[in-house]
């Protein structure tokens, strides 16, 4: 292998980490497409053929001369929010395509990103804050809201240590919102200052993909077709576990109560 | 009144913990939460003068779009960034719920009206997502 094949794979091989990651936090696809092209062409390629889905990238870098890479990489899970790495891959491919890294300083600052997560302890104070508040915003008292907010608790604890597991999503939503349901109807048939309706809608803002759901209809109204078929339909397939877990402990609570 | 200005304090921190959530930095957090609280605002006022939710949602949210698009500029960062926190208060969690209470409950007409009533709003936050988009790109060439 020359230098010339050696240092166009190592930069296609760049390309799929940066779209992987992206896709990973929470970019949105166009946006993704639209990198990679710009990151291509300022490390010489002539033609970029960048493909993204949820569930796949697809890259063709066409060098002046004839020679083309192409390589494909499979994404088992995507979708989530990071926007602490997310700002930090918008930087590194500003700068990129204003100046381009040397190769290997460009893997070593994808490496770093990678390793740098959003901190847990600011996931899960954000994650009770979001519930405790939007319970009272829906009309909960301020009691509610704290409920919601210890329950949130719960709810992170939950998805991160079966998040280790190799429960599938439906399956997941499913068993933390039977949980939660069956935890907080148990606590508000204690307590009767409480209010099951408004300490659950809190919580329920934690867990429906809502945000999901608007990127998909958002996808496919501005082009990216298949993209948002497939997320719509994981979304609201989503959205059915969620209300079937929720409803499951609602009846079964009636039946108890 | 006082449940407006609960309405609106409690959006800006249910936006700031979902700011959190998403690991926004610290510089933008002021920034990304107070646009929770003029979305909501904006819907409150838009309700109050068009009685229509899919109108009032669809304003809120392009409003969102436009108050991220300028952040973003600004701060040389991707616009998701404040989008998302922003539409946050928009999400329909409260019908999505109360849709299925009244599933559970066997009371149909109920739950076929909030069922309807949580997609109608899914669909007109996308839609004035989209729609400040398209204007967006009718500016900008290939």
């Amino acid at each position: 292998m020359d230098n010339e094949t050696a240092s166009h794979s190592a930069l296609i091989a760049c390309l799929l980490e940066m779209g992987e990651l992206l896709l990973n936090c929470g970019a949105e696809i166009s946006r993704i497409e639209d990198t990679l092209q710009r990151l291509g062409r300022a490390y010489g390629a002539e033609r970029m053929d960048v493909f993204v889905i949820p569930s796949l990238i697809s890259v063709t870098l066409s060098f002046p001369g004839n020679e083309a890479v192409t390589e494909t990489r499979r994404i088992r899970s995507s979708g989530g929010n990071d926007f602490y790495r997310l700002e930090k891959l918008n930087d590194l491919s500003r700068r990129c395509c204003a100046a381009p890294l040397p190769i290997d300083g460009l893997r070593a600052a994808l490496d770093g990103i990678a390793a740098g997560k959003k901190p847990r302890s600011v996931v899960y104070l954000g994650s009770v804050l979001a519930a405790g508040s939007f319970a009272v915003f829906f009309g909960g008292t301020l009691w509610d809201g704290l409920a919601a907010g210890a329950f949130a608790l719960l709810i992170c604890a939950l998805q991160e240590k079966l998040g280790q597991t190799a429960l599938n999503t439906v399956a997941f939503n499913l068993v933390i919102s039977l949980l939660t349901g069956l935890a907080v109807g148990l606590l508000t048939m204690a307590l009767p200052l409480l209010h099951m309706d408004m300490i659950l809608i809190g919580d329920i803002m934690l867990l429906i993909p809502g945000i999901a759901m608007t990127n998909a209809v958002r996808n496919i109204l501005v082009g990216d077709t298949i993209s948002g078929a497939v997320r719509l339909a994981e979304s609201l397939i989503w959205a059915l576990a969620l209300a079937g877990g929720f409803m499951v402990a609602m009846l079964a609570l009636d039946l108890a109560g | 009144m006082k449940g407006i200005i609960i309405q609106l304090l409690t959006a800006f921190l249910g936006s700031l913990g979902f700011s959190l959530l998403f690991g926004l930095r610290k510089r933008h957090l002021f920034a990304a939460s107070l646009g929770g609280l003029l979305v909501w605002g904006l819907y409150l006022l838009a309700e109050y003068y068009v009685h229509s939710i899919f109108l009032a949602n669809l304003l809120a949210s392009a409003f969102a779009v436009v108050y991220a698009e300028i952040l973003a500029r600004r701060l040389k960062c991707p616009a998701t960034l404040f989008v998302l926190p922003g539409i946050v208060p928009l999400v329909p969690g409260g019908s999505l719920y109360y849709a299925m209470s009244h599933a559970v409950r066997r009371e149909l007409e109920d739950a076929s009206l909030y069922g309807t009533a949580t997609l109608t709003k899914a669909l007109a936050i996308a839609a004035g997502i989209s729609l400040v988009l398209a204007v967006r790109e009718l500016h900008t060439r290939r």
